[in-house]
């Protein structure tokens, strides 16, 4: 076991620890297949926010607007399905402009931070509170009940999970296949080189913004569904929730690297523990505390990984530079 | 003059997951000593380096400072014994001025406040002492890189340290620049400080150096006395093979006329007044010598034709046709760049090889609809791999963990891939070992005789003459000498950098 790679493979170990803890600790519960569907369901919003704020990470940026972006585009989506009388196509009306909302406020963000070369965690610190603003004049300060039928089934039953499914995937391919995909890693690596390729950075990175904006509307109503109502506090503290996904799932915030399969396992290590504590009736003040050591953990095993890589790094310099005089 | 060792590594061992890098080597510095060390990229120099200065620690072994056993844990144990490492990656930082710089953690105080006044004057004293053509109060971000490495050189200067270890300091250097940090050496070496000089160029190793360990394959392979440092045997030790160097002081230099004008520069003027009013033209199969001191222009000059910056004014035509200079059309029309600072323009580091050579070039990879064909991607990486002998050659490879010369293979090859009609290459071989360089000139001269214009920019003159059919000379931006079917030899193209013109003979 001394060559076994602890560090690369930490994640699928970490979950599986995790699911043996749990059904040797509370096999009942635990075990069943309505559990596992309730973890994922508790997840999917962040899932599904997460499989668009990978670009951003990817390039390098940080949205901290994200709370209270999907906040917003729930209320509009809210607003507007509510004005028209909650019909089918009120509600087809209300998530298209949601999802506009959402696409424009990153663009918006793309715009600002490569045009005037102000760092996204400034841009995205004043929009979140512009976002807030707006949220809470659009809905004036109250809760918009949002149980149309054509709207609730949104977040019902495993729906949510098919949104993220499908977010998922269309992330994973665009990262993993398209030309694009591999331009967004190239600028998050090295944008004076991607320039130099022929990328137009400027685009990408405004590419990326729109993503995330996209996809965090989509969590707000995902989310709105599943509370069946929205407000312009429905995001509170999501912004961590998808900075702590991305994070666990070992995507660099300074750029260039992570995978979407890992920011996936984030949101989901985040459902499992979320749902062993409630279990084991932990109390949800020291709940804080265990996440935030499991987060620690989880990190720290990156960190590991990536140690372990840098000195291979240095091995294999020498293997490759050695090798000339042999031939 | 050299007196008592003041360095002495002994039975070093050194391993890497278990693969050893450094065995049993030992390795010795006099007091008052230039001592080089040599030897290819990933011959274990750096390592032994790091673990010297506590960046690393060795495995088995012992380091006697002033004949005692000490051990250097951190980089700080090395500074308090007197050692100071100028690294080779610039570690100066850019909002800062110059004096900000090399009093960086070591700031003088007037109470609780940064002494400012003090702190320039002190700079400005070290400034005169060693004539650096810097300014104590010169924001970093504003200068070249020539500069900042003369910037780090004056940190270690300004810590009176007893040994100064030089991690190639003339790799980014011009040529007058270079003669200054020799003066710089000579002076410090009367003074009775030591130095480590590492180097990959050879004619300044055996100008300077005193003595010369070299290191081959994480083992001593020689140390040689000055009298025994003889060229073709340094070497042949270095790398096992015998390698053309010693023609390069002067060539006779031969144009083909009949060929066709590839590249024609009109007028091309910079915004700033770094280069004003160049024109030249490269013919098809011709390779191009840039040559001139650091700041001559050279670089502003190729990047604006590639379309990196935009000039204020002038034109650009590729075979007759006019460019809208920018990297996308540049690429578009057959036109490659090699960019001067390798590691900040030329790569993604934390990409594979397939990725950084596939970059520039998805308009010729395979694509079904949207998806990439991977396979078709990767037989591409495996096409630069074997045509430039990539090492490793392993296509998932992180290119950000390869050895310089195979990052610059790396950046190169990707070019190969395509059809060119003209290749821009700056400083192509900066801090690359003397094996990769012959490649890399072998790769251009290969490109040339397919019909490829060749623009080399190279503050290297051994370089600038052993690859180039015809030489111009810029100076302050202008370019002030055609070199053309004549012999040229390496204080002609000097002379004219510098502007004193020399009587041919």
């Amino acid at each position: 076991m001394k060559n076994f790679n602890w560090s690369k493979y930490s994640k699928p170990i970490i979950l599986v620890a995790f699911v043996i803890i749990l059904s040797v600790l509370k096999p009942a519960e635990f075990l069943s297949v309505s559990n596992f569907i309730s973890i994922l369901t508790s997840v999917a919003a962040i899932g599904i926010m997460v499989s668009g704020t990978i670009f951003v990470f990817l390039i390098g940026g940080i949205d901290l607007s994200i709370a209270t972006l999907l906040s917003m585009s729930a209320v509009v989506a809210a607003t507007i399905i509510t004005k028209m009388g909650g019909s089918v196509i009120a509600v087809v009306i209300g998530l298209l402009a949601a999802l506009a909302v959402g696409a424009l406020a990153g663009l918006l963000h793309g715009y600002i931070t490569t045009t005037f070369a102000i760092p996204a965690f400034l841009v995205t610190f004043a929009t979140q509170s512009i976002f807030l603003g707006l949220a809470q004049v659009l809905s004036n300060n109250n809760k918009i009940a949002c149980t149309w039928p054509a709207f609730a089934i949104l977040g019902q039953a495993i729906v949510p999970i098919i949104f993220m499914v499908v977010f998922a995937l269309v992330s994973w391919y665009v990262l993993r296949k398209t030309v694009f995909g591999r331009y967004v890693y190239a600028v998050g690596g090295n944008p004076t080189a991607s320039e130099i390729s022929g990328i137009n950075v400027k685009l990408v990175s405004i590419m990326c913004y729109v993503i995330s904006g996209f996809t965090t509307a989509m969590g707000g109503i995902i989310l709105a569904a599943q509370s069946q109502q929205a407000d312009s506090a429905l995001g509170a503290g999501f912004t961590n929730d998808v900075i702590t996904a991305a994070v666990i799932g070992g995507i660099s915030l300074l750029g260039g690297e992570g995978t979407l399969p890992g920011a996936i396992f984030g949101a989901v290590l985040m459902g499992l523990l979320n749902n062993g504590l409630s279990l084991m009736n932990v109390d949800s003040t020291q709940s804080g505390l265990v996440k935030g050591l499991v987060i620690v953990v989880a990190v720290a095993f990156d960190a590991m990984h990536h140690a372990d890589q840098s000195r291979k790094k240095a091995k294999k310099v020498k293997k490759g530079a050695a090798a000339p005089e042999l031939s | 003059m050299a007196g008592n060792t003041i360095l002495e590594a002994k039975n070093i061992y050194k391993s890497f997951s278990g693969v050893p890098v450094l065995q049993d080597v030992h390795f010795e510095v006099k007091a008052g000593e230039v001592h080089a060390l040599m030897g290819e990229n990933g011959a274990g120099k750096s390592t032994l380096i790091k673990i010297i200065t506590g960046v690393y620690a060795k495995d088995d072994g012992q380091i006697y400072w002033e004949g005692k056993p000490v051990e250097i844990n951190t980089y700080q144990d090395c500074q308090k014994l007197g050692v100071a490492c100028i690294y080779q990656e610039l570690s100066v930082i850019p909002p800062l001025t110059v004096a900000q710089n090399v009093f960086l953690g070591r700031e003088p105080r007037k109470g609780p406040f940064i002494d400012y006044a003090k702190m320039n004057k002190m700079t400005q004293e070290l400034i005169d002492k060693y004539q650096f053509p810097l300014k104590p109060t010169t924001v970093v971000d504003n200068l070249g890189i020539g500069q900042r490495q003369l910037i780090e050189i004056l940190k270690g200067l300004s810590q009176n340290s007893k040994l100064l270890i030089m991690d190639e300091p003339t790799a980014s250097l011009s040529g007058q620049e270079a003669e200054m940090l020799f003066k710089i050496i000579q002076t410090l070496r009367s003074e009775g400080v030591s130095i480590i000089y590492i180097s990959h160029r050879l004619e300044e190793v055996y100008m300077l150096s005193d003595r010369l360990t070299i290191l081959r394959d994480g083992k001593n392979a020689a140390v040689l006395e000055k009298e025994d440092i003889i060229p073709a045997k340094v070497i042949e030790t270095m790398i096992g093979k015998v390698v053309d160097e010693s023609a390069g002081s002067k060539k006779m230099l031969h144009s083909n006329d009949e060929a066709e004008v590839r590249l024609d520069v009109k007028g091309l003027t910079d915004k700033t007044d770094r280069y004003r009013n160049i024109s030249f033209q490269v013919r098809k199969g011709e390779i191009l010598g840039l040559g001139g001191l650091i700041g001559a222009g050279r670089t502003e000059v190729v990047r604006a034709i590639y379309g990196v910056d935009k000039a204020a004014s002038g034109e650009v035509y590729l075979d007759g046709k006019k460019l809208d200079p920018s990297p996308k059309n540049s690429i578009h029309e057959g036109i490659g760049f090699v960019p001067e600072d390798r590691r900040n323009q030329g790569f993604i580091p934390l990409l594979s090889t397939t990725k950084n050579v596939a970059l520039t070039n998805y308009d010729i990879v395979k694509i079904q609809g949207t998806s990439i064909s991977d396979a078709d991607e990767l037989a591409m990486s495996k096409r630069a791999i074997e045509a430039i002998d990539i090492r490793p050659a392993d296509p998932n490879k992180e290119v950000g963990v390869m050895s310089g010369g195979n990052q610059q293979k790396v950046v190169l090859g990707k070019w190969l891939m395509r059809d060119l009609k003209l290749l821009i290459v700056d400083e192509p071989t900066a801090g690359i070992d003397v094996g990769a360089k012959d490649e890399i000139y072998s790769i251009l001269e290969n490109l040339a005789k397919d019909g490829v214009a060749v623009i080399v920019v190279t503050s290297d003159l051994q370089e600038l003459l052993r690859v180039s059919h015809r030489i111009l000379v810029m100076r302050k931006g202008d370019i002030v000498k055609e070199f053309k079917n004549v012999e040229v030899t390496q204080s002609m193209v000097l002379s004219a950098g510098q502007g004193v013109e020399e009587e041919a003979k």
